[in-house]
């Protein structure tokens, strides 16, 4: 399969990767490939070329995780900044993705043996228009897919997935389906098009730089950051356990850091709850005081009710955004008739 | 055979904290030589004729003339430089230290952050240790920099903006995600009152949104004290394109 290298572990990689697995191991890695261009500067040949590589490297990593137990993996392959490089760059990266998703629209058996299930996060009306329908088509294709997860960011920033999460809450305010007041992390954390991901346990940066450059700022606040000097085409099996033992060395710390940050948030939902009660039972009342019973059976409905808008708005949003990619999807349908 | 991987895991792992316990304590040692060898030679530099009874020049005033030598030789400046400490134990010498340095560097914003809220929580506590770190080691010169706390919740400029004024901020969590999902509510409250529809919302607003309430300039440079390899829900949004390093305090370096 093209997305994903076929090829077994060494011995010695079997052995390590057996090692690793004893301890704790991380569900869903994200990666920013970095270093491509610079790669193909020190081996004499084309940007594109560098890029090639970049993607076979690609391939061989996610073999690994597969082989390492880790079934979710997220990359950072075109940042909307990137449209500021090169014409030449620019349409060759296209070029390179028309032919990596036409490729994968015939191996359709293969990835269903495999289980694949490949999301595409991003503004994809920055894209091509072909290029939109060959991503939606690959995407609708193994939407049933679950046993692993390949989410790759394209015409991705992370501000922008934020701005666009918070646009899809007041699309839901706008449309009567919650309240403003209903608008909380958790919400926005399932409004963002990481939505169908937990959040990564580890985010990995090669090439040396030690920026996160817009990838993914909300959902790695509690992810192990790992930065490595190896260029992304050089990657190794070896930097990828190198990373893997840097998350299980953080893992105790980030487990009580996440723990408190989830006790914070509920608190602060708790709060915000009874806040609203408290002005719906003032608008309500007549200057009468209302007794602690009744009032906790307030605030038992109004989260009910919260939580059924909520649940309802959410439901919208994921059709939403289904009929988009079935839409774009069977455009290409009827154009290739 | 799987108490023999188990096993060799734990091996694995106890190399690592022995190898990282090695590191810090030849950290240690290196840094002290290093400070040693400075101390002797920095009266040669300044060409100091009559050295003190003990035959070096003080601690302090090495310290003070160390601060100024290293603003000199930097080129360039961060504009806002974070301090997040994933430590489990928070010694506030350590980072009231390193906030003075910033200040003599000429660094002209300086925040401070964990994400379990102790600084926010002891903001006056550390606010002492800073103006107590500043007058020792910065001397005579400590007039020169005068520093503005940001009270928590408040913006408001009290003091004229002087040469060498610098900012500090005491952040925490809510400071990150919560802050971002207040505008957000702003922002619904407008469409829900029709004072704004779906096309006004974009980066640029949620943007502007965010710099009116608390206007924290994004981190050029966070320096991570500790362990913990994350940024712990420190500032999401303005963290685009800060550069984060790994640092190691030094324990008792300063006595």
């Amino acid at each position: 399969m093209s997305w994903i290298r076929e090829r077994e572990l060494s011995f010695l990689e079997r052995l390590t990767a057996n090692i690793l697995k004893a301890g704790p191991m991380p569900k869903h890695v994200a990666f920013i490939m970095d270093g491509n261009r610079r790669f193909a500067q020190k081996a004499h040949v084309q940007r594109q070329e560098g890029h090639s590589q970049g993607f076979e490297k690609l391939a061989e990593t996610l073999r690994w995780c597969l082989n390492l137990g880790i079934h979710e993996v997220t990359v950072y392959a075109f940042s909307i900044e990137n449209f500021k490089r090169s014409k030449e760059e620019v349409d060759g990266l296209m070029e390179l993705a028309r032919q990596k998703f036409s490729r994968l629209l015939t191996e359709q058996e293969n990835l269903e043996k495999h289980g694949v299930c490949i999301r595409v996060l991003g503004d994809l009306t920055l894209l091509p228009a072909d290029l939109q329908q060959l991503i939606a088509k690959s995407v609708v294709a193994t939407k049933a897919h679950n046993k692993c997860f390949l989410n790759v960011c394209f015409a991705y920033t992370s501000r922008y997935e934020i701005a666009s999460a918070v646009k899809e809450m007041a699309w839901g305010v706008e449309q009567g389906l919650i309240k403003s007041s209903d608008v909380s992390e958790v919400l926005l954390s399932e409004c963002l098009y990481s939505s169908n991901s937990p959040n990564p346990d580890l985010l990995i940066r090669t090439s040396g730089e030690v920026r996160l450059s817009d990838f993914l700022l909300w959902q790695t606040s509690y992810s192990c950051l790992v930065f490595q000097s190896v260029l992304w085409p050089e990657y190794s099996f070896w930097n990828l356990c190198e990373a893997v033992l840097q998350y299980q060395l953080s893992y105790q710390s980030l487990q009580k850091a996440r723990d408190l940050h989830r006790e914070g948030q509920a608190l602060q939902q708790m709060e915000e709850d009874r806040s609203c009660v408290a002005e719906l039972l003032q608008h309500r009342g007549n200057g009468k005081l209302v007794d602690s019973q009744s009032r906790q059976k307030e605030l038992l409905n109004y989260i009910a009710s919260r939580e059924e808008r909520v649940r309802c708005f959410l439901n919208a949003l994921q059709h939403k955004r289904d009929t988009f990619f079935s839409d774009l999807s069977s455009q290409a349908f009827i154009c290739y008739l | 055979m799987t108490i023999l991987y188990e096993m060799a895991w734990r091996f694995l792992h106890a190399l690592f904290y022995v190898q990282r316990a090695l590191v810090a304590w030849f950290r240690v040692h290196i840094w002290r030589w290093k400070r040693a060898v400075v101390g002797l030679l920095l009266p040669l530099a300044l060409g100091l004729h009559k050295p003190k009874k003990t035959g070096t020049i003080s601690k302090r005033t090495s310290r003070r003339v160390r601060c100024g030598a290293d603003g000199r030789t930097l080129e360039k400046l961060p504009l806002h430089l974070g301090l997040l400490i994933t430590e489990e134990e928070i010694h506030f010498t350590d980072v009231a230290n390193l906030v003075v340095w910033c200040m003599a560097v000429g660094i002209s914003y300086v925040s401070v952050y964990d994400n379990q809220g102790v600084f926010r929580r002891n903001n006056s506590r550390l606010m002492e240790e800073i103006l107590k770190q500043q007058q020792e080691l910065l001397g005579m010169d400590s007039s020169k920099y005068s520093v503005e706390f940001m009270k928590n919740g408040t913006d408001k400029q009290e003091h004229q903006v002087l040469s060498c004024q610098s900012v500090v901020k005491v952040l925490s969590p809510d400071d990150g995600r919560l802050s971002i999902v207040q505008a957000a509510q702003q922002l619904c409250r407008d469409v829900e009152q029709k004072e704004k529809t779906l096309k006004d919302i974009n980066v640029t607003v949620l943007d502007s949104l965010l710099r009116e309430s608390k206007n924290i300039p994004d981190p050029d440079l966070v320096l991570k004290f500790g362990p913990v390899e994350s940024t712990l829900g420190f500032l999401p949004w303005h963290i685009r394109l800060t550069e984060i390093m790994r640092c190691f305090i030094i324990d008792r370096c300063w006595d």
